[in-house]
């Protein structure tokens, strides 16, 4: 498999400015992303790992150095242009869930797909289809606030599914779930890797998941520890 | 897409059921306000100018007193004197001069008695002016004949100062029977349509107004400029109130043509409007600066949900859209709960003004006053939320997004 990046950061600093003091959250970090590739990230709290979530994501602008969207620079990208891009090529997925409240689970998953100007018809059928696909056909009238942590993180996913991404970015999608609920949604994710070959990163506390992956990212104080390609030493087909 | 922002602001509203109409609230009292007084101040305008519209275009109305100081001569009972009326008369190019004169006497008829207007009119001179000039003409019945006791009356006295009353029957006026003789087609206005006219002398007479009168109407004959004519009018005037300077004072005359007078019915009536548009607006204002209010709390407690908005792939028009036609909506919305109400008020003031004929004001309801009422809070809406929602599109997906709870 040819190691084409989806995501490349190149020396990338985030720096902080508090009056007169600078906080380093990142201190040059330099990770390829590649396609198809399962990346976990690890680090303790305050390592800038979110931060990095985030670059990766696309939701921050570097301080110095590049962040590569398929091969684009996004800081020379317009506001527009960036949110555009990241609606189509990068799926959400966080801790806090974070749906609309005043939305149902439909509204939710077709949400993303309005901003793509995607038609109402093609919209519906594709969020129907995509909380089917993860077992939520009987809740998709239903609101956030009326499903369990579990069904929302689902829905959550599917919507991060909905414009067909390249890549998920998921920033510690069990951590507010109980451990089996936690674990179920991480085979979603697993299985999204494996049978849609969907590029994957995923932050965590959890080293189980570690050993899914195929790359595993620690990061401390700011850079890169250990980068681990071992994707040669996973199977996937158990 | 529009459709689906728009529901999606919708929904939001929805969310905060209270607020939104709290807020609307709001908007609804301002343009109230303004849609009731504008409606009956145009309405006032439009009577006055139909009024004017019936006196012709060869006619020019003589005051004494100052332009700047209309009130004085009003409040302050300057008259034209008899001198005056002569010297009027005596200007090349006048054909006839009628004092306007007027009175209110107890009247009674049968068993009513009440309290008319009595005018005087100078039949013997000048019928064919009151009739071709001034816009009266007969509905049923005849002119009174100089120097009898007859009267005419307005077309509102047999339905509404006397109901029930009959040409061929008898007033009574301070002790004296007149016969009504004749009733005038209505001439748009319930003070002109609920007069009793009478002759000039006579009038004079059971009056004891026996001088002059507060204004003068002057007919230009044909072939001559009329702003000629009532230029050499208030020289005359002038001059004679200068001769007679003795017993102090210069004294200034109003000669107005009815072009004229239009222009100052516009100009009053403009300068009305723009004082009750001033007013009006200003409580259109505060309820703009409640939709400012209500829109920024908003941008603030759902900051999270325009982090998600921007995750997913909203651009910062996109923000900006549905901010804006969520406050829109709060303006529309309070534009139309004032409109009807506020309209409604004037008509239910115009009705009122029907009934009781001290004060006669209609109320103009117009697509036009309608469509501006509307676009005026839509406008007030847009612009109210403009700020909070340019504020919620500057919002970095980061940091908005981190702000948990």
């Amino acid at each position: 498999m040819v190691a084409d990046s989806v995501i490349k950061l190149e020396n990338v600093w985030k720096i902080y400015q508090f009056d007169k003091v600078e906080l380093a959250v990142l201190k040059g970090v330099t990770l390829d992303i590649s396609r198809g590739s399962f990346v976990v990230i690890l680090g303790p709290s305050g390592s800038g790992k979110s931060t990095l979530l985030n670059m990766l994501g696309c939701l921050d602008l570097p301080s110095k150095g590049r962040v590569l969207l398929d091969g684009r620079d996004i800081s020379k990208m317009s506001e527009d242009d960036l949110a555009q891009a990241r609606g189509k090529k990068i799926g959400f997925v966080f801790q806090q869930f974070n749906l609309l409240q005043n939305l149902n689970a439909l509204e939710n998953v077709m949400l993303p797909m309005i901003f793509q100007g995607k038609s109402e018809t093609e919209r519906k059928k594709r969020a129907e289809s995509l909380l089917a696909s993860l077992g939520l056909q009987d809740r998709i009238l239903h609101r956030p606030a009326e499903l369990s942590g579990g069904e929302q993180q689902r829905i959550a996913i599917a919507r991060s599914l909905s414009n067909n991404p390249e890549i998920i970015v998921a920033d510690e999608p069990t951590g507010n779930l109980d451990s089996t609920t936690g674990q179920k949604i991480m085979e979603i994710l697993i299985n999204l890797h494996k049978d849609e070959k969907k590029t994957i990163v995923v932050v965590t506390h959890d080293p189980a998941i570690a050993d899914y992956s195929s790359q595993v990212v620690h990061i401390r104080d700011g850079e890169i520890a250990t980068n681990h390609l071992n994707a040669e030493k996973v199977l996937w087909d158990k | 897409m529009f459709k689906e922002y728009l529901k999606i602001a919708i929904k939001n509203l929805r969310t905060r059921q209270l607020r939104s109409w709290l807020t609307i609230f709001g908007i609804v009292i301002g343009v109230f306000l303004i849609m009731s007084l504008l409606s009956l101040s145009q309405g006032l305008k439009a009577t006055v100018l139909n009024q004017l519209k019936a006196v012709g275009t060869d006619i020019v109305m003589i005051m004494p007193g100052n332009i700047s100081d209309i009130m004085t001569t009003i409040v302050g009972n300057i008259q034209l004197s008899e001198e005056d009326l002569n010297v009027i008369k005596k200007t090349p190019g006048v054909e006839a001069v009628l004092p306007n004169v007027y009175k209110g006497e107890i009247v009674k008829y049968q068993n009513t008695s009440k309290t008319a207007i009595l005018a005087g009119m100078d039949l013997r001179n000048a019928l064919n002016v009151y009739i071709e000039d001034m816009g009266m003409k007969i509905a049923t019945g005849r002119w009174p004949v100089p120097g009898k006791r007859e009267v005419i009356v307005g077309s509102l006295v047999p339905t509404d100062v006397f109901p029930g009353m009959k040409t061929n029957t008898t007033i009574n006026i301070k002790g004296k029977q007149f016969e009504i003789v004749g009733v005038l087609k209505s001439r748009g206005s319930k003070q002109d349509d609920s007069m009793i006219g009478l002759d000039l002398d006579i009038f004079r007479s059971i009056t004891g107004e026996r001088q002059g009168a507060p204004q003068a109407i002057a007919k230009i004959a044909a072939g001559y400029s009329v702003d000629q004519v009532s230029k050499d009018i208030k020289a005359n005037l002038e001059t004679q109130a200068k001769r007679q300077a003795g017993h102090g004072g210069e004294s200034a005359y109003l000669v107005l043509t009815s072009d004229a007078m239009s222009g100052i019915v516009d100009n009053i009536m403009g300068i009305i409007q723009v004082v009750v548009f001033a007013f009006g607006s200003i409580a259109v204002l505060v309820g703009g600066i409640g939709i400012m209010n209500t829109m920024y709390t908003s941008v603030r407690e759902r900051t999270r949900e325009i982090g998600i908005l921007k995750a997913v792939g909203a651009k910062n028009s996109t923000i900006v859209l549905i901010f804006l036609i969520e406050s829109g909506i709060i303006g529309l919305i309070g534009g139309l709960g004032g409109m009807i109400p506020g309209l409604g008020l004037a008509k239910l003031i115009q009705a009122f003004g029907q009934v009781h004929p001290v004060f006669y004001i209609e109320a103009s309801v117009t697509p036009g006053i309608i469509l501006f009422g509307l676009l005026f809070s839509f406008g007030v809406g847009c612009l109210s939320g403009f700020f909070p929602a340019r504020q919620a599109a500057k919002l970095k997906p980061v940091e908005a997004l981190r702000r948990y709870e």
